[in-house]
């Protein structure tokens, strides 16, 4: 320390001679040690103006714009959380409403399924008396059309969005004027089958008394309704117990494909195709001039031309007369059917057949029923009511189960009239309720012309059509899922419509707009407005006729809870009237060509003319999608000079319309069959240009029946036309192809009366089990599998469209089935055998077999197709390259590859948007483009079944797990289960006598069994 | 050349050039700049190839859809392309290879073209399984790496095994061949004066300075390498058509397919090395390296070739008929008989019918002949892959999903496209390197060898 001091006055060490002289300036550098500024005082004011705190805000706030500038944040839209859950609604967990589907006439009672308040899926309501649970490949379908792009969003006038309420003004100023000046105010409707709707048209009649009520419909079942009330005295025809019948004669009826009932037809029909536990068969006859979904199950195909039905019947009643002096007919009568022989059939069809139609019916008198088709004039359903009153048959009518008329469909006569008064410029306001005349009525009525002639047409529709197109306003209305509403078409049976989802659009209740012009004031609308008086109106009728014990409010909720309302309707007496048919003639036979019109399969009359899902449905014969075309036989096809595809001209009196051919085997010569409902010219994207339109072919004037002309001519027209089928028609004589399906056991079949003596005689004489040369894998535990019961199978396509709609499968347009891509995952294989003329029609649901040994799996080389330990085929969507290899090396053919991301390759992404995504089932993939998919034995509901178990502590037991397809099918022809299971459903078909697998000698070990149909024929060969 | 004398062995270069000569010869086209002809051609394999960018844009962007393929035709002119480059590319392993340990001095004039013709075919045929996927940008998944999901390949899948023979075989045929360059490149480096030219000559001749040891190491290399390819040539093919035998479709379950896969490659192989060499010992005056009598032995190799493949033809006839599998002769009988019967019918003239005119000396030894014959061979032996693949898998079990495949304009692009990448590799090929081995070639001249007569 002290040196330190010392030093202070001479230094030792110095760093200049300044600092050695002790200079002031370096003294005082000294004492001062900082600088001058350093040591003041800290002051904030002094300081920059920003602080820490915005310092770093504006940091971090800079930070979060550069970062939010290099990302492609866009507003995806809201989404919005539950902060107060609604009741019943839990995300992940599905809710299901009863309600009715209004697709057709039938109004089925569906099971709607919801996720998070939007509907995924339609199933049939097991509650319902009539379909049971099951419902079509339309009903199936119908929820596309609620997220169908095009429709309807806002009304319209004059083709410029407007508000409603200055519609409603104006349409009540019109409806006003049009009753203050006399003129008519005409509602057009299809078929009423809604009793509330009803009342609401019959409300506005009394609102507006110069109203008068139309109801038409395309395809309709006025021949057989007249037919009844001549014979019977009523309108309301009976339901066929059909599993009371042991012999069925249909007459180019398609009750097992598209006509009046057919869901039900279909389930009745297969009880007595039962293989398991009986083998009563009933034994189906169809005379025929195409060949009908129907045709193709019958035991025994007669080929007769719907012109010639009438002489048909009359030959047969007139056979029976003759057989036994007993049967009731007067004299005078018997005399007249003298003439009708049926000798003349005998060339066409087979003496044989007919000796054996006419024995069948004789010994089962009271138990068999013959059927007419709706296509067929009334003058046969006349007479085939008395063929059926003559054998005692009337005994198979169902009276209590009725089909309803609620509102009468309006006849020619009355709807010339309308037309008339449309030229005459009477007619002041024109409503189409939901309908489509300019489409569906007869060119040569004049309709689309008369209709410029109406000052103020309105339309309430879902989608833009021709009758739309042509008129003032469009009105947007709900969606079956967004409605209200309730149905009474069969006798006994009332079912209630209730919206699962608010109306997505601007769009209402058609009845709704109804009551608002009825109430005359545009502020009268809201949205509970016909809600409330249906509710008003089931209280008034439905509740006071149950006389429950509960209160009003409980009955509504418990019987929307069910859907549906059943009560005993008392079965009218009805009597036959025998002087109905004493005078009963038709046109004879003429010459030229005969043309059958006939409703299609899958697209209805109009509504479904824009379903994807829908057009993309092979027929259930031809395979055929995406058109319809002149059906003809392969002779008459000989002798036009034409093939498939070619063009040919079909001339009816002064109509013409040009179609391709399909050389249909089994079809009656000189006979053209053309299905209706196609040819839309005004109609979203998916419609447009689809197929042609036979009704230009129909006309006022007809002979007998609307559907069925004589004396057409028929030319080749030059040129040709794609028809895009899923299956390539090879021609039945080429015998280097024929019955390869035979030869190779895909299709085996038998005959009952062979079964019944030999049960076990598919498998006789089979030599032993085949080996394999690898250590089998043994399944314990559950093991997945299916069954597939041939008898029962009718190609309806229910099943097709329920995997659809189950598993989001894409639909991928005309010119990509044409390529051999179509994504459906269950294929419904048709097979001929037999003769051009006289083919076997075999039917085989073709969906992945879950082979135990799958060829697919060990070829994959990144393992993105696997096996499942309770034997599932797996397919790993993640993993898939694309190599498709698994493909080439599946011998059923039944994987499916995207080739292109369909959803946005079909009608340039017209199922790609915002709205519908929304059908898309949440538990599913939706598969982009290069990755293989498949039947996946809807893996989706196994896992939840197997969540369900384990969350209540149960084993998972192969009854849990029900496959849409399974769901889907209204005979019941799948059984899905644990094949470990003795006591399965599956594993006792697996075990039938008549089970076999596809390719047995592959040794794949596929877990799908057909059960091999039987065919009822008096022989133990099939033909 | 009517009489010929069997006891002197012939010679393969014909007359006696000096070995200076032979180098100055063979180095030209590398030594001048590219003439118009080398430009119009350039153009033209560059418009190929520009048709298989586009057609791979248009896949890529668009997917598989823009091809032909459907349903039951999950493989058309993807994997028919596949296996047609990868047989193209047997000559070359077989000429370099095998008849190198057979000790065939023939060949010394072609070695270097064919084994070069391997590689760019191999590079072809490469393109294709990546092409073909559904999703080419998950085409590494077809590789074992390791990764966290523990997610392994299918060592079962013939696929995977294509994936391992493909890379094994291109990865030995470069090798193999870039060996067999080391002396010449050493050769063009002392020639060269280009500057640039002589930097990358010396990086690639990798030090080599003639000298004895050099030479000793060098045959010992190459008689190894040879030795390693020779198998490859035999297994190569064999497991390409695993592809199709190891499956279960009537068509492809065929035991007898890996030997007439391999003579088929040879045979397509020395029908491409030909057609190529013809033009290039034109071109570049050759002819008296690439020689007549070569190209008979060519011709000679072909009509063997030819001739088992035929063979096999009939075997599988007869095997489908004697197996009583009603499948398996519909299968075939399918072929002859059924919708894609002009092919088979095309197959059978190009490969088995026309070949058989080289029993005839004269046409073995004419060139334009020769070859026509040749393109004839290559386009039968093109229709054979699309046979087997395209008529086996329109028609398998179900009669249901049977479908006819119809190639679309992409499909056409994509197979032009593959040629026209091919032929560019080769153009810039005869121009970046010696297309013959001058080492060889001059130790295979008259003279060259060491005798104890005088020279």
């Amino acid at each position: 320390m002290s040196d330190f001091s010392k030093s202070s006055d001479k230094k030792e060490l110095w760093k200049s001679l300044n600092d050695y002289n002790n200079d002031s300036e370096v003294l005082k550098f000294k004492h001062d040690e900082f600088l001058e500024g350093v040591t003041e005082d800290f002051d904030p004011s002094k300081l920059s103006g920003l602080s820490r705190r915005k310092f770093l805000a504006l940091l971090s706030a800079s930070a979060a714009l550069t970062a939010t500038a290099c990302t492609d944040y866009r507003d995806k839209g809201e989404i919005v959380p539950y902060n107060k859950r609604p009741e019943e609604v839990f995300p992940g967990v599905a809710n299901y409403y009863a309600s009715t589907c209004n697709g057709c006439r039938e109004a089925c009672g569906i099971l709607i399924k919801t996720r998070e308040g939007r509907p995924i899926k339609v199933d049939g309501n097991p509650e319902h008396p009539i379909n049971k649970g099951k419902i079509c490949a339309k009903g199936q379908a119908s929820i596309l059309n609620l997220y169908d792009p095009e429709r309807l969003r806002e009304p319209m006038a004059a083709r410029k969005h407007v508000s409603w309420k200055s519609v409603d003004e104006d349409i009540i100023s019109a409806l006003n004027e049009a009753q203050k000046n006399g003129q008519e105010i005409a509602i057009v409707t299809g078929v009423v089958t809604s009793p509330t709707t009803k009342k609401v048209l019959d409300d506005f009649t009394k609102k507006y008394p110069n109203t008068k009520i139309y109801s038409y419909a395309l395809i309709n079942d006025q021949q057989r309704r007249s037919a009844w009330l001549e014979t019977y005295g009523t309108i309301e025809y009976p339901a066929v117990k059909w599993n009371e019948a042991n012999i069925i004669l249909a007459l180019d009826a398609d009750f097992l494909g598209n006509e009046t009932g057919f869901v039900e037809n279909m389930r009745k029909f297969t009880e007595r195709r039962e293989v398991v536990k009986k083998t009563d068969f009933n034994r189906l006859y169809v005379a025929e001039g195409r060949m009908s979904a129907t045709g193709a199950l019958a035991d025994y195909r007669l080929r007769v031309s719907p012109a010639m039905q009438f002489e048909f019947v009359m030959a047969l009643i007139n056979e029976f007369s003759k057989r036994d002096s007993a049967l009731p007919i007067d004299a005078d009568t018997k005399a007249k059917i003298r003439r009708y022989s049926l000798a003349k059939f005998y060339n066409q069809v087979g003496k044989e057949k007919l000796d054996y139609l006419l024995n069948d019916l004789n010994i089962n008198r009271g138990k068999s029923i013959v059927y007419a088709g709706d296509t067929l004039s009334k003058e046969v359903h006349a007479a085939v009511n008395l063929l059926n009153e003559l054998l005692g048959n009337a005994a198979l009518y169902d009276f209590a189960s009725s089909y309803k008329s609620l509102l009468n469909l309006s006849t020619h006569k009355e709807l010339s009239q309308l037309v008339d008064k449309m030229k005459n410029e009477k007619v002041g306001v024109l409503i189409h309720f939901d309908s489509n005349p300019v489409y569906t009525l007869p060119e040569d009525l004049g309709y689309a012309s008369a209709l410029k002639k109406v000052k103020t047409v309105v339309a309430l529709i879902e989608a833009e059509n021709e009758s739309s197109a042509l008129g003032n306003y469009t009105l947007p209305i709900n969606h079956l899922f967004e409605s209200w509403g309730d149905a009474y078409a069969r006798g006994g049976v009332y079912s209630l419509q209730q919206p699962v989802i608010s109306p997505i659009f601007n769009t209402r209740q058609k009845e709704a707009a109804l009551l608002t012009w009825i109430a005359g004031d545009a502020n009268a609308f809201n949205q509970e407005l016909y809600h409330n008086y249906l509710m008003n109106n089931f209280n008034a009728t439905i509740y006071t006729k149950k006389n429950s014990f509960a209160d009003a409010k409980s009955f509504w909720y418990s019987a929307l809870h069910d859907g549906v309302v059943t009560f005993d309707e008392k079965s009218q007496t009805t009597k036959f009237n025998f002087a109905a048919v004493t005078n009963l003639q038709t046109k004879g036979a003429t010459n030229g060509f005969v043309l059958h019109l006939h409703n299609n399969y899958y697209i209805g009359e109009e509504k479904f003319a824009n379903n994807g899902w829908l057009q993309e449905l092979p027929h259930p014969v031809s395979k055929v999608t995406w058109d319809n075309y002149a059906a003809i036989s392969q002779s008459t096809a000989k002798s036009l000079g034409v093939e498939n595809d070619d063009l040919i001209e079909v001339k009816v009196g002064n109509k013409k319309l040009t179609l391709p051919v399909l050389v249909q085997p089994g079809a009656a010569d000189n006979f053209v069959s053309i299905e209706l409902g196609y040819g839309r010219k005004v109609i979203g994207e998916v419609g447009k240009e689809v197929g042609f339109n036979a009704v230009l072919l129909m006309s006022m004037n007809y002979d007998s029946s609307p559907y069925v002309y004589s004396n057409v001519s028929v030319t080749k027209a030059g040129g040709k036309h794609k028809l895009a089928s899923t299956q390539e028609h090879h021609s039945l004589d080429d015998t280097f192809v024929k019955d390869i399906h035979r030869t190779r056991k895909i299709i085996q079949e038998g005959t009952v009366e062979r079964f019944i003596k030999e049960p076990d005689f598919l498998h006789k004489g089979e030599e032993e089990k085949l080996l394999g040369i690898t250590r089998e894998h043994t399944y314990t535990g559950l093991k997945w599998a299916m069954a597939i019961d041939l008898n029962k199978c009718t190609s309806c396509a229910a099943c097709v469209t329920a995997c659809n709609v189950e598993n989001n499968v894409p639909v991928v347009g005309k010119d990509q089935v044409a390529n051999g891509r179509e994504m459906q995952w269950v294929r419904l294989d048709r097979y001929y055998s037999g003769t051009p003329e006289e083919p076997i029609v075999s039917h085989q649901p073709m969906l992945c077999q879950h082979c135990d040994n799958a060829p697919c799996e060990n070829v994959c080389p990144v393992n993105a197709t696997n096996h499942s330990q309770d034997g599932l085929n797996q397919m790993v969507y993640n993993r898939c390259v694309g190599t498709r290899y698994c493909s080439n090396n599946c011998p059923y053919k039944v994987r499916r590859f995207n080739f292109f991301n369909f959803r946005d390759h079909f009608a340039d992404a017209y199922y790609e948007n915002n709205l519908t995504s929304l059908v898309n089932n949440p538990e599913v993939t939706v598969r982009s483009r290069g990755v293989m998919e498949k039947c996946t034995f809807c893996v989706q509901k196994i896992m939840e079944a197997r969540s369900n178990a384990i969350r209540d502590g149960k084993e998972l037991k192969g009854s849990d797990v029900v496959t849409a397809c399974q769901q889907a099918c209204p005979t019941t022809a799948i059984a899905f289960g644990d094949s470990n299971d003795p006591g399965s459903p599956v594993a006792k078909l697996r075990n039938h006598d008549l089970s076999y697998h596809v390719l047995e000698e592959l040794n794949v070990k596929p877990n799908v069994t057909y059960i091999a149909k039987l065919r009822n024929t008096h022989s133990e060969e099939i033909q | 050349m009517s009489s010929v004398d069997y006891t002197q062995e012939l010679s393969v270069v014909e007359g006696k050039q000096a070995l200076r000569e032979l180098d100055d010869l063979i180095a030209k086209p590398l030594e001048t700049k590219p003439d118009k002809k080398f430009y119009i051609a350039l153009s033209i394999t560059l418009s190929m190839l520009s048709l298989l960018v586009i057609g791979l844009g248009l896949t890529f962007y668009y997917g598989i859809g823009m091809w032909g393929n459907n349903n039951p035709v999950g493989w058309a002119f993807d994997i028919v392309n596949f296996v047609f480059w990868v047989g193209i590319g047997h000559a070359g392993t077989l000429i370099s290879a095998i008849l190198f340990l057979f000790r065939q001095k023939w060949r010394t004039g072609i070695a270097r073209f064919a084994e070069g013709m391997t590689i760019f075919a191999v590079m072809t045929a490469g393109l294709f399984p990546l092409i073909h996927v559904g999703r080419p940008w998950l085409a590494g998944y077809l590789f074992p790496y390791p990764n966290q999901h523990s997610l392994w390949v299918n060592f079962t899948s013939p696929l995977l095994w294509d994936v391992f023979a493909v890379s094994t075989y291109f990865i030995v045929s470069l090798i193999f061949w870039y060996v067999g360059l080391i002396p010449d490149l050493a050769t063009l480096r002392e020639k060269t004066n280009h500057k640039l030219k002589k930097i990358i000559y010396s990086i690639f001749s990798l030090g080599w300075r003639f000298s004895n040891r050099h030479w000793q190491n060098y045959e010992m290399v190459y008689l190894i390498l040879a030795g390693f390819a020779t198998p490859l040539v035999l297994s190569v093919h064999t497991i390409v058509s695993f592809d199709f035998a190891v499956s279960i479709i009537p068509g492809w379950h065929t035991t007898i397919f890996p030997p007439y896969f391999v003579a088929g490659a040879v045979f397509s192989g020395f029908a491409m090395v030909q057609n190529v060499l013809v033009i290039v010992r034109k071109i570049f005056n050759y002819e008296h390296i690439i020689t007549i009598d070569t190209l008979e032995k060519m011709n000679k190799i072909m009509l063997l070739t030819g001739s088992l493949v035929g063979y096999a033809y009939a075997m599988e006839f007869f095997i489908a008929w004697y197996s009583g599998v009603e499948a398996e002769l519909f299968a075939f009988l399918n072929r002859a008989l059924g919708p894609y019967a002009w092919a088979y019918w095309i197959m059978i003239i190009c490969n088995v019918v026309s070949p058989q005119l080289f029993w005839s000396k004269k046409i073995r030894r004419t060139i334009p002949v020769m070859f026509v014959i040749a393109i004839f061979v290559n386009i039968g032996m093109w229709f054979e892959r699309f046979v087997i693949i395209v008529t086996s898998l329109s028609r398998d079990f179900l009669p249901s999903s049977w479908a006819y495949y119809t190639p679309t304009l992409v499909d056409g692009m994509i197979l032009i496209g593959s040629f026209g990448f091919f032929f560019t590799w080769i153009l810039l090929f005869t121009k970046a390197l010696p297309v013959v081995s001058m080492a060889e070639v001059k130790a295979v001249v008259d003279g060259a060898q060491p005798s104890h007569k005088d020279n």
